[in-house]
């Protein structure tokens, strides 16, 4: 939330510098169009194009669209029983429920973490941290995933390592 | 309540008034309004001028009587811009709920100044800020561009290729039912600044009002173009920033449910 | 000015005023015939450029600190910090186990917790317990939305309420298992 404000505040001082820049360069660029001396910035106070044009949508991409919310709902759909197993029974006698509710949880996550990049630190609006953080996020993820199957199989496993942190 | 208690106010002073004949004078008539307590309350108004726009945004306070105003935010507004402070600068036209002009934040709520009480106790301040997070042209009026832009890119019309010959449209009362509780949009933006995702990305993000207008038209019966209509949602932002906060819906000042009408539409668009 | 508008002198005085005013004004401009103010002529095309300049000096009006809090952006968010800090919990853990197997084994942490004072293992649980239960029992909700269940006002107001006490309930549960 606190980075989306300082995104807007940055928003006015970005068009400033994107003018600044644009006065620098050479003037054959310049007279390109007439009316196009201040720069769009997603976010800020300039509009592309006129009043009366639409605004216009990213191209379709299923995988990006219904696809990824259905795949998230059903994840977490998928989660409710699953918790509830691992409640009632011990990692160690299941260790395969454990090992897809470890993966479940760590995908649920990055899911959850990654709308949350989306939202506050979108690559239109921050060039450089944008990718960086969802390059960092993926990195992480996988870094976690490693590190779940390694505990899964060499430790006692996450349901079991709870249960028994709670009582102890 | 509120109205509650002003109104057994009234009619104590109703009681103290002896039964008036048809033979009393006129002078007794016109004096009787004078006669109200006064009943100041403190309005704290955002302000800010094109014309010094180095000034940063401030808060104006404007002390008026209540029993000198009529009931509504929009009346006090009028009040103020009339008799205190001329340059006062906000939009309104119909003054009944139904043009959307006058959509503000009052007291931290979205709605139209024109419908929404004037709350009787003097004690407490009323707070009134343009619609969140929007760029102000001066004082309570924001650049709605955007949102007008973003509603014509949904293309709110009916779209059929074949229609019917020598005829109107005929559609079934279900069908028809089916557009209740979203035709009825003003567009005031009230909802799509209440809400968190618009704040963040509504330069991508379409909106609950915008996206309420496209399921009007997909869950039209008489339009052809629901594919096409689809299709064009179907990526990371147009849609999908909608996290079901609810703002939109609590925030409605015509009582309208934006947040169902873009579940369904989720739901629809999960279907295909 | 009560004692004029009770009277019902306001409006022939302000008729008087004004009529003062407009002959006033009609003198003025037969003596000054021209104006002094300086005009520029400028081209249909200037027009998007002075707006954007004008645009550019805009302010962005308060959002989330002048919003009134209501259970509907509340709720969502407490939703988005329970399951981010989760999923920290869960990402740090991992990471850490990944790194140093040794040092984060189950029979050490499990030691470590062991060694605590009782308060202090209260406490901790209510911390993980109380963003669990709410995440869970929010996302349940979150999950009879997207079915469009409950999704009117009322079903949101009532849901959410049914959310906090179960999340109450829950926690406690929790902590005392």
């Amino acid at each position: 939330m606190s980075s989306a404000l300082v995104a807007r505040s940055l928003v006015n001082q970005r068009v400033a510098t994107a003018l600044v820049h644009k006065s620098f360069r050479p003037l054959a660029l310049q007279v390109r169009k007439s009316h196009s001396d201040t720069v769009y910035v997603p976010g800020g106070p300039i509009y592309k194009g006129t009043v009366n044009d639409p605004t216009t949508f990213p191209p379709p991409n299923r995988s990006h669209g219904s696809y990824h919310w259905a795949f998230e709902r059903l994840l977490s759909a998928a989660l409710v029983p699953m918790t509830a197993a691992a409640f009632v029974t011990s990692g160690s006698s299941y260790p395969v429920l454990d090992g897809i509710l470890g993966i479940s949880l760590v995908v649920h996550s990055h899911l959850g973490f990654d709308s949350i990049v989306v939202d506050y630190l979108h690559p239109r609006k921050f060039p450089v941290i944008g990718p960086a953080s969802t390059w960092t996020l993926r990195a992480l993820t996988v870094a976690t995933l490693v590190g779940v199957y390694q505990f899964n199989t060499n430790d006692i496993g996450l349901t079991e390592l709870i249960a028994k942190v709670w009582h102890a | 309540m509120q109205s509650l208690v002003a109104r057994s106010a009234l009619a104590r002073s109703a009681a103290r008034v002896p039964t008036r004949s048809f033979a009393s004078s006129a002078a007794r008539f016109q004096a009787t309004p004078t006669e109200k307590p006064v009943l100041t309350k403190e309005f704290k108004i955002y302000r800010w001028n094109p014309d010094e726009p180095a000034k940063k945004p401030t808060l104006q306070s404007y002390t008026i009587d209540l029993n000198q105003t009529g009931p509504m935010i929009l009346d006090a507004l009028i009040k103020i811009k009339n008799e205190i402070d001329p340059t006062l600068t906000f939009r309104r036209s119909c003054r009944e709920g139904i043009c959307g002009s006058c959509a503000m934040n009052i007291n931290g709520q979205n709605t139209l100044a024109c419908l929404c009480r004037i709350d009787r106790d003097a004690s407490k301040d009323t707070k009134i800020y343009p619609l969140p997070h929007m760029y102000i042209v001066k004082d309570l009026v924001p650049d709605l561009t955007l949102f007008y832009k973003q509603y014509k890119s949904i293309e709110p019309y009916l779209q059929n290729d074949n229609p019917p010959e020598g005829r109107e449209y005929l559609q079934s009362q279900d069908d028809r039912r089916k557009l209740d509780g979203m035709y009825e949009c003003i567009l005031c933006a009230c909802c799509s600044t209440s809400c968190p995702s618009y704040w963040w990305n509504q330069d991508v993000y379409l909106g609950p009002a915008t996206l309420m207008a496209a399921y009007r038209w997909i869950a039209d019966s008489r339009d052809t173009y629901k594919a096409q209509r689809k299709e064009k949602l179907q990526n990371e932002m147009s849609l999908y920033r909608c996290h079901t906060i609810f703002n939109c819906a609590r925030t409605c000042p015509k009582g309208l449910n934006p947040a169902q009408a873009i579940a369904k539409l989720k739901l629809e668009l999960a279907a295909d | 000015m009560i004692s004029a508008r009770a009277l019902g002198l306001a409006p022939a005085l302000r008729q008087a005023v004004v009529a003062s005013k407009s002959s006033r004004g009609l003198v003025l401009r037969s003596v000054v015939a021209t104006r002094g103010v300086q005009t520029q002529s400028l081209p249909p095309s200037a027009a998007e450029k002075i707006l954007n300049e004008q645009r550019l000096k805009r302010p962005s009006s308060p959002h989330f600190t002048i919003y009134q809090p209501q259970l509907t952006w509340i709720g969502s968010i407490a939703n988005r910090v329970t399951g981010a800090g989760l999923s920290a919990l869960l990402y740090g853990y991992a990471m850490a186990y990944l790194v140093a197997p040794e040092t984060f084994a189950s029979a050490n942490v499990i030691e470590l917790v062991a060694s605590m004072p009782e308060a202090v293992k209260i406490a901790g649980k209510t911390i993980l317990a109380a963003p669990f239960a709410y995440h869970s029992w929010n996302g349940l909700r979150h999950l009879g939305w997207d079915m469009t269940k409950f999704i009117t006002l009322k079903g949101a107001y009532s849901s959410g309420y049914a959310v906090l006490g179960a999340t109450a309930v829950t926690t406690v549960a929790l902590v005392l298992m």
